[in-house]
């Protein structure tokens, strides 16, 4: 049955007119909208929501932009209003539009219907995808077009409505960006990024200021208004992590009058990384127009047709070599032979944004154009670019001057984006004619042999193609662009021929062959790059097992997405492995017998290493990306509070490498962002000492790793290529150049490494990372990046040998030989084969190559996940098994001492 | 209608929006009539409120201030802020020097200035900073500050960033700001440096310190016995200036009857009589947010007007958390990298 009102009777009839009447404004009010939204893609990669039509059942509706914008389309309604939505999505992606539930596939249309019941202002966004650009406004107001008030200059709270506005701004804070948008008399205008708003004194704007992702805290100087319309006045508004958003209205330049006033997110690293733009009000009369920012549809290489200021994106990822991956890198792939290279003409803007990552990280100009730094030419307050911290987010900057300009992140140092603002006027790619590098080496000709080997490194370490394979019986060949480049001179080559000629192409590897002398127990090697298919990041840990050289295991704990395993270590009866995850914040128990997991534990941003204090058994994890050394109890899952490596308030040490005294009472850090060697109290906590490490160069050795001797601690500054010696009360003995036979700046030729210090041998370790002391304290092995090993015999403290090694050399530890003597077990990250290195600790020169050996598994190791790419890659951390150390192997339970000889249960007697 | 009228309706109006609030009622459920009325009336008094603000301004107290930052040992890595003179001007043109008030040396956070609404502060900074990186004797450091209003020249900020000029003290020259603490800008205020080294300045090393704008109502609200109460500001005991960097508390206690001002530095045990109102400033710096909790105690949240017990808060944000002093506790960062990082102080209470 359906009644109609002329059954009802008059009293029903007339209670429902009362009802109808108390609720007429909304009544009245409430519209229904039909808007029809798209998906797409831009010119430099990143994705965007355009308007294709909006009808209202009130009439009018807004202008929108005519293309894509981000943000997307804001879309006003009132409170009550109804929204038939349509979103056609013609990118590659799959779109939806969170908050609802909607997954368009790519070429599609799909629609939904959304009632705007909450007043606010809302983003909607693509729930993957809204990083790199799909999100937009919605604004729901109240059906009364009642506004958030404002405070004038006298102090008077003043209630207005929108209809009193004379624009507003829609402030996106996403990564460390604002994407902006103006609308001016119903009319909607693209600002781009870090845009220059524009008002006339005293007009009344509303801004809307909204954040997805890592949160941000909004300031905009000289302005005050109501907290979410109350009494409280502030300046500066928090945007939680995930979804938030804040709107106020202000009265342009009420009590402080004209001016360029900056807006700016709060968060210190946020700031250091280019947050900001400026709120510039004008006086009565003059033009209070916005200006806009750079922007993805503007002019950078390939899409040269626009004289708009250029963005150039590049995502900040975990997937190993494209770290830096420029978000339309597969269409300059083919060409630039990389996904982590971009070309922009001078004035475009860089972008990078932590989208695809679980760490925390610093975007850090590693090399520049020596003159793009000059108060002259370039931006001195800009380059060299970097923040004070590791943080999560992103980071923005314009490049003026000509040249090569490649990011690294001072975390992950191996972390590389190229950048070549190009001069459209000159021939060839411009590399500039020097560069300056962050370690305050200072006009370095782009001919020189560093220059050319830095760029050799950054296509070796960003393709994951040119890595090498030792199971396959080719020669390596590493692909280089084959592109013109202008180069010091003037001189304008070949980029693929010159990197061929300086460095061979075709090279035969290294036959892989076992060790005749088994070692004892089980050697445990992160291969951080592995990738399985059950999850999305990458890392495993592989087992081999000593006593025949054959890989044991392979643990990739899909269960928990682990993600870039870096580092181990275990309990004294060693039934307990610990884990770091280097780009996550996570520690992981896992046990040695069945590679089980047995927990996954939030312990702190990005930590490196794990070491027990070997004489309580204590677990001491490296927080790398934060101040200090977080502290688990033993027998315990449960983290303590850290030792902190600095006084409070001071920079965050981010120690990396880290080492216990044998007598457990000491933890050594090398300090990778405030460049010094830290020696902890483990009782107190207390400092003892803080020795700045480095020595070569002037600026940013870049401490990575600690090898700790019966008195003395060893450290490698990988970017000084130097060993620092220091006592354990923190005292400098001496510095070793590891590149004093080499002479960088000079062309390529035949004598760039020879023997130049007069010793007697050729010797180079660029790039040296981990630097562990034998236990008996007589020999240090070093894994250096530029693919040599290097041996220092602690007697002379000098390098007695080298031997080769794989590009990414990175890990070494020891282990014990069988029958007595100890291995040196060396990694490499852009290879898949384990070096063993038979130490000689009668005559450390001696030293040799004693096996090599495969990380790939076949079908027959046991495994939690099956191997889909990169495999037996990313070779990083090691832990033999038993730990042979000297404090540790005392404490081995009997089983495992059994293995041993005496003089390995007492390496220092 | 008349003013007349509705300020006899208004007195009806204001009642029923006081006994919705306490039955926690909606308040749209008053009639719109009277609502609309109320509005007149609101603003009315505000309007009143305002000129009579504005005459305040004229009336304020003048500020007269100078200070110092520095470096107090060139291998530091802080700098700090040092108040050097502080007199104040009332309206009758009695002048006071209250620089004994403040430390002699410099400190962090920087001296605590405290202004009431209507108040002018002309504010003169020197820059005795050696700056062994960069030979330069115009290496710019500043004051900006929060909240008040400030034309142009007093942002404090570099001519980069302001595209007038550089506005900070040097080696060779002092620059002086203009603060006006108007009507409408009570309450806590950070204020930084902006410019040194680069354009973000210094701030996260140490050159903060905080404005305290006192209302002209001479109120502050507090939680007495589990309820709101306005009480008079000069019943506050002790006042706790406490900047969260991302590491550590950092404060300074001022005796509230005497002014005086003590740095207590990082994580400091606080103290209070049982009894006692006292106010904690807070003020967030750095990059990480922080979960303030004091347990045991909860406060008015000046936007919400209910009694909250934790508090989030992002850099440069500010809070000020106002309790009679009962019970020891302690003040915390309940964040994860807080506890890690064991950002924690007492606060003991004697009785």
């Amino acid at each position: 049955m359906k009644p109609t009102i002329f059954d009802l009777p008059m009293k029903t009839v007339l209670a429902l007119w009362m009802l109808i009447a108390v609720c007429i404004p909304n009544f009245v009010m409430a519209a229904t909208h039909n808007i029809h939204l798209s998906a797409q893609t831009l010119p430099n990669g990143q994705y965007a929501f355009k308007m294709l039509s909006h009808t209202s059942s009130e009439g009018t509706t807004p202008t929108y932009a005519s293309e894509a914008t981000i943000p997307g389309p804001t879309v006003f309604v009132k409170q009550g209003d109804v929204l038939n939505v349509t979103l056609t999505n013609n990118t590659p992606l799959k779109v939806g539009l969170t908050p609802v539930s909607l997954e368009v596939s790519p070429g599609d249309t799909q629609s939904f219907t959304y009632t705007a019941t909450e007043v606010g202002t809302f983003p909607y966004y693509d729930k993957d995808s809204h990083l790199v650009g799909l999100f937009g406004a919605l604004v729901v107001d109240r059906a009364d077009g009642a506004v958030d008030s404002f405070i004038d200059e006298a102090g008077n709270i003043v209630s207005t409505k929108r209809a009193d506005l004379d624009k507003e701004f829609v402030m996106f804070m996403i990564g460390s960006t604002f994407w902006g948008a103006e609308i001016v008399n119903n009319s909607e205008i693209p600002l781009w990024t870090n845009p220059t708003l524009g008002a006339v004194q005293d007009e009344l704007v509303r801004f809307h200021i909204l954040s997805l992702g890592p949160g941000h805290t909004w300031h905009l100087h000289a302005h005050r208004w109501p907290d979410r319309n109350s009494k409280e006045m502030i300046d500066v508004k928090m945007l939680q992590d995930g979804v938030d958003s804040h709107t106020f209205t202000i009265k342009a330049g009420s009590g402080v009058g004209t001016g360029y006033w900056q807006y700016h997110c709060h968060l210190f690293s946020h700031m250091e990384a280019g947050m900001a733009g400026k709120f510039h009000v004008v006086a009565a009369g003059e033009s209070g127009a916005s200006i806009a920012g750079a922007s993805p549809s503007g002019k950078i290489f390939l899409n040269p047709f626009t004289d708009d200021p250029g963005l150039v994106t590049f995502e900040i990822t975990d997937e190993p070599g494209r770290w830096f991956r420029s978000i339309r890198s597969n269409l300059l792939s083919p060409v630039t032979k990389t996904h982590s290279l971009e070309v922009i003409p001078p004035g475009g803007s860089v972008h990078f944004i932590m989208s695809d990552t679980n760490a925390v990280h610093t975007i850090t100009t590693l090399l520049w154009p020596s003159d793009a730094n000059d108060p002259n030419h370039g931006d001195h307050r800009v380059i060299p670019f970097s923040q004070t911290k590791a943080y999560k987010g992103g980071a923005i900057l314009k490049l003026d001057v000509p040249g090569l300009y490649v990011f690294t992140c001072r975390i992950h140092p191996y972390m590389f984006g190229a950048v070549i603002v190009d001069d459209p006027a000159t021939e060839g790619l411009d590399l500039g004619e020097s560069i300056d590098i962050v370690t305050g080496i200072n006009g370095l000709p782009t001919s020189s042999d560093l220059a050319t080997r830095l760029l050799r490194t950054f296509f070796v370490a960003t393709v994951q193609e040119n890595w090498q394979d030792f199971t396959s019986s080719k020669a390596w060949h590493p692909t280089y662009p084959s592109v013109a480049v202008r180069i010091s001179g003037g001189a304008v080559v070949n980029l693929k021929d010159v990197l061929e000629a300086r460095y061979g192409q075709d090279v035969k590897l290294a036959s892989l062959f076992k060790p005749t002398t088994p070692g004892v127990g089980e050697v445990w090697i992160n291969t951080q790059f592995e990738k399985t298919a059950g999850k999305t990041k990458p890392g495993t840990i592989t087992v081999l097992d000593a006593t025949n050289w054959t890989i044991k295991r392979k643990i990739a704990l899909p269960q928990i997405n682990m993600n870039h395993p870096h580092n181990m270590w275990s309990n004294r009866d060693q039934s307990v492995i610990f884990q770091t995850q280097w780009f996550d914040d996570k520690l992981t128990f896992i046990n040695r017998e069945d590679g089980s997991l047995i927990n996954n534990i939030q312990i702190g941003n990005t930590p490196s290493h794990v070491v027990t204090i070997p004489t309580n058994d204590d677990i001491t994890v490296a927080i790398n990306g934060e101040n200090g050394v977080r502290i688990i109890p033993a027998g315990t899952m449960t983290p303590q509070p850290m030792i902190m490596t600095q006084l409070p308030g001071q920079t965050a040490a981010g120690p990396h490498g880290h080492w216990v005294t044998a007598d457990g009472k000491l933890v050594v850090t090398p300090n990778v962002i405030t460049s010094d060697i830290g020696l902890y109290d483990t009782d107190s906590g207390e400092i003892v000492a803080r020795t700045p490490s480095g020595g070569t160069f002037p600026a940013e050795p870049h401490p990575l790793a600690v090898g700790v001797g019966i008195d003395k601690v060893y450290t490698t500054n990988l970017l000084d290529h130097s060993m620092n010696v220091t006592s354990l009360d923190g005292t400098l003995l001496k510095t070793i150049n590891l590149i004093a036979d080499y002479d960088p700046i000079s062309p390529t030729g035949p004598d760039t490494v020879k023997d130049r210090d007069g010793d007697g041998l050729a010797t180079v370790g660029v790039l040296p990372i981990q630097t562990p002391v034998d236990p008996t304290g007589r020999v240090v092995v070093t894994a250096n990046t530029g693919g040599s090993i290097t041996i220092i015999d602690t007697q002379l403290d000098k390098v007695v040998a080298m031997l080769p090694c794989d590009p990414g050399c990175h890990g070494v530890n020891f282990g014990a030989k069988q029958g007595g003597g100890y291995y040196a077990y060396v990694t490499s990250k852009f290879s898949n084969q384990l070096i063993i290195v038979d130490v000689d600790l009668n005559n450390p020169a001696n030293s040799s190559i004693a096996g090599r050996i495969s990380l790939v598994a076949d079908n027959s190791v046991p495994k939690d996940d099956s191997v889909v790419g990169l495999a037996g890659m990313g070779g990083q951390g090691i832990y033999a098994i038993p730990n042979i150390y000297n404090g540790w192997v005392q404490q081995l339970p009997d089983n495992w001492k059994g293995g041993l000889t005496a003089a390995q249960l007492n390496p220092v007697p | 209608m008349s003013h007349k009228a509705c300020a006899e309706l208004s007195v009806g109006v204001l009642q029923m929006i006081v006994s919705a609030y306490r039955k926690k009622q909606n308040l749209n459920k008053i009639p719109k009539r009277m609502a609309i009325c109320l509005l007149v009336i609101v603003n009315a008094i505000l309007f009143v409120t305002g000129n009579v603000a504005a005459q305040g301004v004229s009336t304020g107290n003048l500020h007269r201030i100078e200070m110092y930052a520095e470096k107090q040992h060139p291998d530091y890595e802080y700098m700090a802020y040092r108040m050097l003179r502080h007199e104040v001007t009332n309206s009758a043109g009695i002048t006071s020097d209250i620089t004994s008030r403040y430390s002699t040396t410099a400190i962090i956070p920087g001296p605590t200035i405290i202004m009431d609404e209507g108040d002018v502060a002309e504010i003169t900074l020197y820059s005795s900073i050696p700056n062994p990186d960069k030979i330069d004797l115009y290496e710019s450091v500043s004051l900006h500050v929060h909240g008040v209003h400030y034309d142009i020249v007093s942002d404090g900020t570099l001519k980069y960033i302001n595209l007038f000029q550089d506005e900070g003290a040097t080696l060779v020259q002092s620059y002086t700001y203009r603060w006006n603490a108007a009507v409408g800008t009570a309450g806590t205020w950070p204020y930084h440096d902006h410019n040194m080294n680069t354009h973000n300045g210094a701030e996260d090393k140490g050159l903060f310190g905080a404005l305290i704008v006192n209302p002209v109502s001479k109120t502050v609200e507090i939680n007495q016995g589990g309820s709101i109460q306005s009480v008079s500001l000069s019943s506050i005991e002790k006042d706790y200036v406490l900047y969260i960097l991302d590491d550590a508390f950092v404060g300074t206690v001022i005796d509230s009857q005497t002014g005086q001002q003590t740095s207590v530095w990082a994580n400091p045990a606080l103290t209070a009589q049982a009894g006692s109102n006292v106010r904690f400033h807070l003020i967030a710096l750095g990059t990480n947010f922080h979960q303030f909790k004091l347990p045991g105690y909860s406060w008015p949240d000046a936007v919400t007007q209910t009694l909250i017990e934790e508090k989030a808060i992002g850099p440069l944000e500010k809070h000020v958390v106002a309790v009679q002093a009962g019970t020891s506790t302690v003040y915390m960062d309940g964040t994860f990298a807080g506890i890690a990082q064991n950002m924690t102080g007492s606060f003991n209470v004697t009785p």
